[in-house]
């Protein structure tokens, strides 16, 4: 443990759950990634079911993970940021990120609420509440720019 | 735990559960009493005919599946060996067998219900629906809503019920065992029928043996499928059959005939007899968890079916749409469910059984011959660690006894299988044909060996090859010339509606595995050159896919990728590091670019500059493609395009160049016919232009090209940037087959 403490976006490990995610997660913190001339470093979790089928094939998630990677890449090709994706896999969405975070000892985790609907987390369980209570390291809601895709990031469609 | 582990999670059990799960609603709890009211105590025969058919295609449906663990299973084998056509009849046939079958199973479960929840019927606009139906349809609603939002304990659960099924219909044996007499079996064979309702009736009860070929569908996430798929498929057969044929032939020996006959749960009935109510009861569930779980397991195989047509441009990639939120393929499995729900309101119980059966037994019949396809045609890439005992019998017999089962079915139902193939068959040639891409491993062998087989055979092959409309490939691999060669081949790629296909070789040190490479590679400068390569061709409007190819080889991967994604048209830079070094074996790239089935244009870029075009000319065909890629520069890009011909005599050569430019539609170019040597008019040309088209001259540019032993001065002399065009060699073949296009 040293005394000095990291800016919260030195290292921060953006979880993206899909394009829309990726979009106003990776548009809100780039600025910001920027300013400290941080590293980013994202993760997408494919969530298995441990031993019974899973919802949807491994392959089409993975093609699904491509498409968020490759846009989080524009954007911080863009931005002029260096950016590393990391995949993963298990049962539980929430365990994965923070095993991500730990092991680029992330100085935060950060993402953008993407509102509505709650009672849909009984499905989908809700990911961010756990990441909120569980994390050992800073977890960072940045505001998402609500002009354009507020209605997709909820991802109803 | 590496990520391929944590991706493989589905251990025997659970493999061979989804198996079991899937069958067991079916045979048992909802067919004994219209079986046993056709056949008597012969139904049970009907139940072990069905699963001896069933094992032989279980035989090679693990040879198959070990072979190529991929999402989609028996879709995806017949699709790959077979080709899109018939992989369009195995991939709605798979999918619509799918919601027939769960249809039944919901009406199964609608039965069950009724018995202890009186649901009145429906009047509607003078329609009547059932109670059975009304709960049928709740149920099939519920089970579409929980596969939707993607409720993952669902999935843990078939487990549980399983053994739970198990363990109560061998409690349920036991008891009748301990009633049985065996007179009650006797007539075992109707007297009045003799043995014609065996074959009827196993095409009845066939309905019970769909789920064994399920098992294949998730293959991809199945750990050591090499393994455990073989044991799950055939063990989960076997299993089912035999605790078919114990169940029925214990009830059938312990209570009278007539309980069972006609009885739609029959189970429930001789349990109460046999146990007392607590029997009833636990039948009674019993009932209710196993069509639950075939109907859950079906729809989820399903989407899994849609996904890999979906991959395979059988159907609109669209439908595969992954879900943001629950992460679900919701589009497949609301229309799947939209089916499911038709299929319940518009027929009975009998027929839905009889769909579903029929249509897998078209899937059988088509696995086996799959299998024989692979075997023969043997690529390089087939191999299975399980193989078919006793080949080629075991899949002969299985194709033969799958569609012969067929025809014991009522006419109606032959009918409705064979309108399905053929809907099948007309959506592939209207629909899918322009679109898929994938050809099948017997397409490709039937023309690789054109010359020693049939032309009429050859011929019928061509006409239903896929057809992926005009595809451009583009190999890129550095930045600096991407933007150039996606430009010259987004204006051709869109002058004739076409597909672009940026392809980047990565090529891995002979001493890492691929497979290791893929994982542990840095991919981003590949990434960032393919997503610049989209980039520009959005701009230019023009639809592309982008591919990297993980290869051990690099130049030579080239002309394979080009087969694979089925190009037209390649459309390459040439530099000194354009594509690595080519390899050792120089044969190997005089073989591969001898019987070129797409043209070639190789632009040696100085800058991509179209605004003065030259297209020198002798005639000959490869100048035909520096004729039509000259009109779509002048189409696209405004070119002037001027053309030279060197003649003899002047006047003979303007007659000449004039007719041959009228016939390419370059009516509109500035002529011109030089005397003397040909080079140095091209070279003195060439001063005053921005584009200088070289077709070749003869066979064989490309792979002179590639060795280093092309002495065409002029591309050095010039200072313009030069696009070589060669013309594919397959051009004859199709001309005999088709006349020239």
């Amino acid at each position: 443990m040293t005394d000095e403490v990291e800016s919260l976006f030195s290292r921060p490990l953006l979880p993206l759950a899909n394009e829309a995610d990726a979009e106003a997660s990776c548009a809100a913190a780039a600025p910001r990634i920027v300013a400290e001339g941080g590293h980013a470093y994202v993760v997408h979790v494919i969530e298995k079911a441990g031993g019974a089928p899973d919802k949807a094939s491994v392959e089409q998630r993975e093609t699904v993970a491509e498409d968020i990677f490759s846009l989080a890449r524009g954007v911080a090709t863009e931005a002029g940021i260096e950016l590393d994706t990391d995949l993963r896999f298990g049962t539980d969405v929430g365990d994965a990120i923070l095993d991500a975070a730990e092991d680029i000892d992330a100085t935060a985790i950060v993402f953008t609420p993407r509102g509505g609907r709650s009672w849909w987390d009984l499905f989908s369980g809700d990911v961010r509440d756990r990441l909120v209570r569980n994390s050992d390291r800073p977890v960072v809601v940045l505001p998402a720019q609500r002009d354009d895709h507020s209605e997709t990031i909820d991802g109803e469609t | 735990m590496t990520d391929e582990e944590l991706a493989k999670d589905l251990g025997p059990l659970a493999a061979l559960t989804i198996g079991i799960g899937t069958m067991i609603g079916a045979g048992i709890f909802v067919l004994p009493g219209a079986a046993v009211k056709e056949a008597g105590p012969l139904a049970a025969g009907a139940f072990v005919l069905g699963g001896t058919i069933a094992i032989f295609t279980a035989a090679s449906a693990s040879e198959l599946g070990t072979a190529m663990p991929k999402s989609g299973g028996a879709y995806y084998y017949i699709n790959h060996a077979l080709g899109p056509l018939f992989g369009s009849v195995a991939g709605w046939g798979n999918w619509m067998g799918l919601a027939f079958a769960s249809a039944f199973y919901m009406t199964g479960f609608g039965q069950y219900v009724v018995t202890f929840l009186p649901v009145p019927s429906l009047s509607i606009a003078g329609i009547t629906i059932s109670g059975v139906k009304i709960v049928a349809l709740a149920g099939g609603a519920l089970f579409v809503f929980i596969n939707y939002v993607g409720a993952k304990e669902t999935g843990k659960l078939q487990n549980a019920i399983v053994l739970i099924l198990l363990a109560i219909l061998a409690v349920f044996t036991v008891f009748g065992l301990l009633n049985a007499d065996l007179a009650k079996l006797r007539p075992f064979v109707p007297p009045d029928k003799g043995i014609s309702p065996l074959l009827p009736v196993t095409g009845l009860v066939f309905v019970s043996y769909l789920g064994f070929v399920q098992i294949t569908s998730v293959a991809e996430e199945i750990k050591n499928p090499g393994k455990n798929l073989p044991r799950a498929v055939l063990g989960s057969v076997i299993i089912v059959t035999a605790v078919y044929a114990l169940v029925l032939v214990t009830v059938l020996a312990a209570v009278d005939n007539s309980l069972v006959a006609g009885n739609e749960t029959a189970v429930v009935d001789v349990a109460r007899h046999l146990i007392g109510p607590v029997g009833a009861g636990a039948m009674l569930f019993g009932g209710l968890l196993a069509t639950a779980s075939s109907a859950n397991a079906s729809i989820l195989a399903s989407s899994r079916i849609n996904f890999a047509m979906g991959r395979d441009q059988i159907v609109s990639s669209e439908l595969n749409e992954i879900h943001p939120r629950f992460g679900t393929p919701y589009r497949s499995i609301g229309i799947t469910g939209g089916f499911i729900l038709l299929f319940i309101l518009l027929a009975d119980v009998g027929t839905l059984a009889n769909a579903g059966s029929v249509l897998h037994l078209i899937i059988y019949g088509l696995l086996n011959v799959s299998l024989i396809v692979m075997r023969v045609s043997d690529p390089e890439d087939y191999q299975p660690d399980y193989r078919v005992p006793l080949y080629p019998f075991t899949p002969i017999i299985g194709a033969i006894t799958s569609f012969a089962l067929i025809a014991f079915f009522a006419n109606t139902i032959v009918l409705l299988a064979v309108g399905f193939v053929v809907f099948a068959m007309i959506w592939y040639a209207v629909y899918a044909r322009g679109k898929a891409t994938k050809q099948g491993i017997l397409g490709k062998y039937i023309l690789s060996r054109s010359e020693q087989i049939p032309d009429a055979a050859v011929s019928a092959t061509t006409s239903v090859q896929p057809d992926g409309g005009y595809r451009v490939i583009v190999p890129l691999a550095n930045p600096e010339s991407e933007a150039d060669l996606i430009k010259l081949a987004g204006s051709v790629a869109k002058a004739r509606n076409g597909t672009l296909v940026g392809v980047h070789i990565e090529q891995v040190p002979d001493q890492t595995a691929l497979e290791s490479a893929r994982e542990e590679f840095d991919f981003a400068e590949a990434d960032e050159l393919l997503e610049q390569a989209r980039i520009d061709a959005d701009e230019l409007g023009v639809p592309i896919e982008t591919h990297t190819i993980l290869s051990h080889r690099s130049f030579e991967e080239v002309f394979d990728a080009a087969e694979t994604y089925n190009a037209d048209l390649m459309v390459m830079g040439w530099g000194p590091d354009s594509h690595g070094a080519p390899g050792r074996a120089e044969s190997a790239i005089e073989e591969m670019t001898h019987s070129l089935s797409y043209d070639v244009l190789v632009l040696k870029d100085r800058g991509f500059d179209p605004s003065r075009v030259l297209v020198p000319t002798a005639g000959g065909p490869d100048s035909d493609l520096s004729a039509s890629v000259a009109n779509v520069m002048q189409e696209f890009y405004d070119s002037e395009v001027t053309l030279l011909h060197v003649a003899d005599d002047k006047q003979e050569g303007e007659a000449f160049l004039r007719e041959w430019a009228e016939e390419r539609g370059l009516g509109d170019a500035k002529l011109v016919v030089e005397t003397g040597d040909v080079e140095r008019a091209i070279e003195s040309h060439a001063a005053d232009c921005s584009l200088l088209f070289i077709g070749a001259t003869e066979r064989g540019l490309l792979s002179r090209l590639v060795r280093g032993a092309l002495v065409l001065n002029v591309v050095d002399d010039v200072e313009c940037s030069v696009l070589l065009a060669e013309q594919s060699r397959k051009r004859s073949l199709r001309e005999r087959l088709f006349g020239s296009d």
